[in-house]
């Protein structure tokens, strides 16, 4: 590792953003917050071929306020919205919000009196994986992805959410 | 309805017939419905793609059901699915997808809408089953529930009633249960539009690969 | 509240020991009138099997009443098939029980084929046998990883997923999609299945049954499953008929009763199994009778692969099927990449024809249909009314899930909160096909 060769010795020295940042990063908790198909491949990108464990994230939180990571994964529809934004109002800062599949994305191929048409009109989402349902190497592109925009983060952008 | 099913006759313009195979349970089918027809004189009765089905009156209906139920020879002991379907009144126009070469549009013409109601009776002991069909006036559609028959129906009715506003009088709980309790109107009739956003197809519009994307250029 | 706790006299044969009565405790209880509570489980919930929201009412932990709240996933999927065309339907409607989206295509398929009064070739119908069999095992592989993991066999979890990945290896392999395929369309199959197809199953039939071994190992005679299950959620035959259940609960209460044998289609009266059934009616039964489904799955797949026709896997009829579709002379197979270039630049007419096919569709013929498969979960059907356009007027699909959950309240009365779980469980609803 080349840290050693910058330090002064035996000091570590870090930015507090950036050791936050990662830390949060590194255990992103996610919400059980499967509705539909994508769920299952949400359940399958935590299974034993495609682990989520590897990236911290296998704990699915039943509670939302022990959560910091909501995957909205299925279709939501107009019944379900104002759970999905209790459930999004119950989860404490910081929290973020991942849009599987597209149904949650942009309501998918079901433009219909049924489904709200894309889950950011309730809740602000951080990122979108689109697929339908995405593999879950798919989703967890998504999720290493959501992981490097929590790294890059400062605190004033994440306070200001 | 006392008019058989002129529906699928009056629209079967100049397609080829089925060739549905109507040989395998036919006897048995005519024999359901000599039975039936036997014992209630004014049903209607016909067997297409091999299935046979009985039209009955809505002042009927708890009648008949109770005897496909109840009868040695029918025994229908299991009500299979309760569905609807919306024949709306007017010039209903059934609009093939806009073709180059100018296909023509379907048109439904009805002098009185109807919501026709299916239920299907499957029997266990003698492996058979048939439809009975029911048509109710699709502006104030009312009909007896069955749930007295078949506790089956409970949802069923409950789904018929969200999606096409049928009072099931006599059903035990009728509210809805698949749109949210505030809901106003009723989904799967014909009237009702199928909603969603309009998404605009800008076709001319080139979208260059995403390395080369300026998000602000697109968003404007 | 002044609490004198009434101590029992220690008694001379438990030395030392004292049990508590606790009597002051009906004094409590009288001052608050008949107290049932409710309580809200869902429509978030990590144990219900989606978003199914159930309102119980508690004396204490006694449930006295279930009452389940759906229409949290409706998708309006049968009202959007009417402005679609009748190969556009499978799309819509192999969405609905997701976890076995094979059966609700065929059932719309066969359906359709009904209507138009075609039959499929051979290679098709066995094809769609094997991979709906396939797909059977796979869903009762998920109704096992997440019945387990909702009791506490976690390691059942791992195990489920783990074979389901090699069974959604095969489907990705010959439809393209690990779920969700829209593979199975009216007049046969999308493509034609893959080269290797008759060896991959071949192997995956013989790993699978391997690994069936490892789930009775964990869970047949564990402690913990056999308490949790034995003697909950009774269903008895009169429930099932009453409230018309189908399927793997019907069986477990003693109604030997199988689409695949009572109605068949798709050829499966050629295919030697048995249906599982058991008596006690318990979920114990249920998981008895599934876990005996997966193993006759794979019989019948064995058997269909032994006599794995040749031939086009499309229907020849021109006014279903896509030209690129027909039979290449003697290969016999179609969708040729090389002879699909050699048509479409040479055939003004069949580039027109596949053109129209592709966006207007095929008309079906007018008429009403009910066509019932057996799913994983009991009887699955479609009634499908045509008014002789390219587009469905009105499908209604009778999904066993939505009928079931009907017993959630007979089966869980009087029982403990830990035993709705486990009732809810073993009805195995998805829910996209409970709210569709």
């Amino acid at each position: 590792m080349g840290l050693e060769d910058k330090l002064p010795s035996g000091i570590l020295l870090t930015n507090l953003e950036k050791f936050v940042n990662y830390s949060r990063s590194t255990s992103l908790w996610p919400a059980t917050f499967g509705l539909a198909c994508c769920a299952i491949e949400m359940m399958a990108s935590g299974g034993p071929r495609h682990d989520m464990a590897r990236f911290g994230m296998e704990v699915f939180r039943a509670s939302p306020r022990q959560a910091d990571l909501m995957i909205v994964a299925g279709r939501v529809s107009h019944k379900m919205a104002p759970v999905l934004r209790r459930i999004y109002d119950q989860m404490s800062d910081p929290k973020w919000v991942i849009s599987m599949g597209v149904c949650a994305t942009s309501g998918g191929m079901f433009n219909n009196y049924a489904l709200v048409q894309g889950v950011d009109h309730i809740v602000p989402v951080d990122m979108y994986v689109p697929g339908c349902p995405p593999r879950p190497e798919m989703l967890m592109d998504g999720i290493l992805k959501l992981h490097e925009k929590i790294r890059n983060q400062t605190f004033a952008e994440q306070g200001a959410r | 309805m006392s008019e058989g099913h002129p529906v699928f006759d009056a629209e079967a313009t100049g397609e080829p017939p089925s060739s549905g195979s109507d040989a395998t349970s036919s006897m048995d089918l005519a024999a359901i419905e000599r039975h039936v027809q036997g014992r209630f004189g004014d049903v209607a009765a016909d067997v297409k793609f091999g299935e046979l089905s009985l039209y009955v009156k809505p002042s009927q209906v708890l009648e008949v059901l109770r005897f496909c139920r109840d009868d040695e020879a029918l025994a229908c002991a299991w009500l299979a699915d309760l569905s609807a379907v919306h024949w709306p009144a007017g010039d209903h126009s059934i609009q093939r997808q806009p073709s180059t070469t100018g296909w023509p549009e379907y048109r439904i013409d009805r002098a009185q809408g109807v919501i026709e109601v299916d239920y299907i009776l499957r029997s266990h002991t003698h492996n058979h089953w048939f439809r009975v069909v029911v048509a109710v006036d699709d502006t104030t559609p009312r009909l007896p529930s069955v749930t007295g028959l078949y506790p089956t129906a409970n949802w069923l009715e409950r789904e018929a009633y969200d999606m096409f506003g049928i009072d099931f009088q006599g059903h035990p709980d009728l509210v809805r249960i698949l749109m949210p309790d505030d809901w106003v109107g009723h989904p799967h009739r014909k009237d009702y539009p199928l909603g969603g956003v309009d998404i605009p197809y800008q076709n001319d519009k080139f979208i260059p690969p995403p390395s080369q994307r300026d998000l602000r250029e697109v968003v404007e | 509240m002044s609490t004198d706790l009434d101590r029992a006299a220690p008694s001379d044969d438990f030395a030392g020991d004292v049990f508590v009565d606790g009597a002051d405790w009906e004094a409590v209880v009288d001052a608050v009138s008949d107290d049932i509570i409710t309580v809200n489980m869902g429509p978030q919930h990590p144990s219900t099997h989606g978003v199914l929201r159930l309102v119980l009412q508690l004396d204490g932990e006694t449930v006295v009443n279930v009452k389940p709240i759906i229409g949290y996933l409706h998708t309006g999927i049968e009202k959007n098939a009417e402005f679609r065309t009748w190969v556009q339907g499978c799309t819509f409607f192999t969405r609905m029980d997701y976890l076995a989206p094979l059966f609700n295509e065929t059932a719309f398929c066969l359906g359709v084929e009904k209507l138009l009064g075609i039959e499929v070739p051979e290679r098709a119908r066995v094809a769609r046998v094997i991979l709906l069999e396939f797909n059977r095992l796979a869903s009762h592989l998920v109704w096992l990883a997440t019945g387990g993991m909702e009791l506490g066999a976690v390691t059942m979890m791992t195990y489920g997923f783990r074979e389901r990945e090699h069974i959604l290896d095969l489907f990705e392999s010959q439809s393209g999609l690990r779920m969700n395929h829209a593979y199975i369309r009216p007049g046969g199959l999308a493509a034609d299945v893959t080269a290797d197809f008759e060896d991959r199953c071949t192997a995956l039939v013989v790993k699978l049954r391997e690994k069936m071994g490892e789930y009775e190992d964990l869970l047949l005679r564990n402690p913990i499953w056999n308490d949790r299950l034995r003697g909950t959620g009774i269903l008895d035959a009169d429930n099932c008929r009453e409230l018309g259940i189908t399927g793997p609960l019907a069986r477990a209460a003693g109604i030997s009763w199988d689409l695949r044998k009572a109605q068949p289609y798709l050829g499966y009266e050629s295919y030697d199994f048995d249906i599982p059934t058991e008596t006690a009616g318990d979920n114990f039964a249920r998981f008895l009778v599934r876990l005996e489904e997966m193993r006759q799955s794979l019989r019948i797949i064995e058997q269909a692969l032994a006599d794995f026709p040749t031939g086009s896997v499309m229907v020849d009829d021109a006014r279903i099927a896509w030209p690129s579709q027909q039979a290449l002379g003697a290969d016999g197979i179609g969708n040729d990449p090389a002879y699909i270039r050699r048509i479409m630049g040479q055939s003004m007419e069949a580039l027109i024809k596949h053109f129209k096919l592709v966006t207007q569709g095929f008309t079906v013929p007018a008429g009403q249909v009910y066509q019932a498969v057996e799913s994983p979960r009991g009887e699955l059907g479609y009634h499908i009314t045509s008014a002789g356009t390219n587009r469905p007027y009105r499908v209604h699909v009778r999904e066993p899930s939505f009928v079931n959950l009907q017993a959630s309240n007979v089966m869980s009365a009087g029982a403990l909160i830990a035993d709705v779980i486990a009732n809810v469980a073993s009805i195995d609803p998805v829910m996209g096909g409970v709210d569709r």
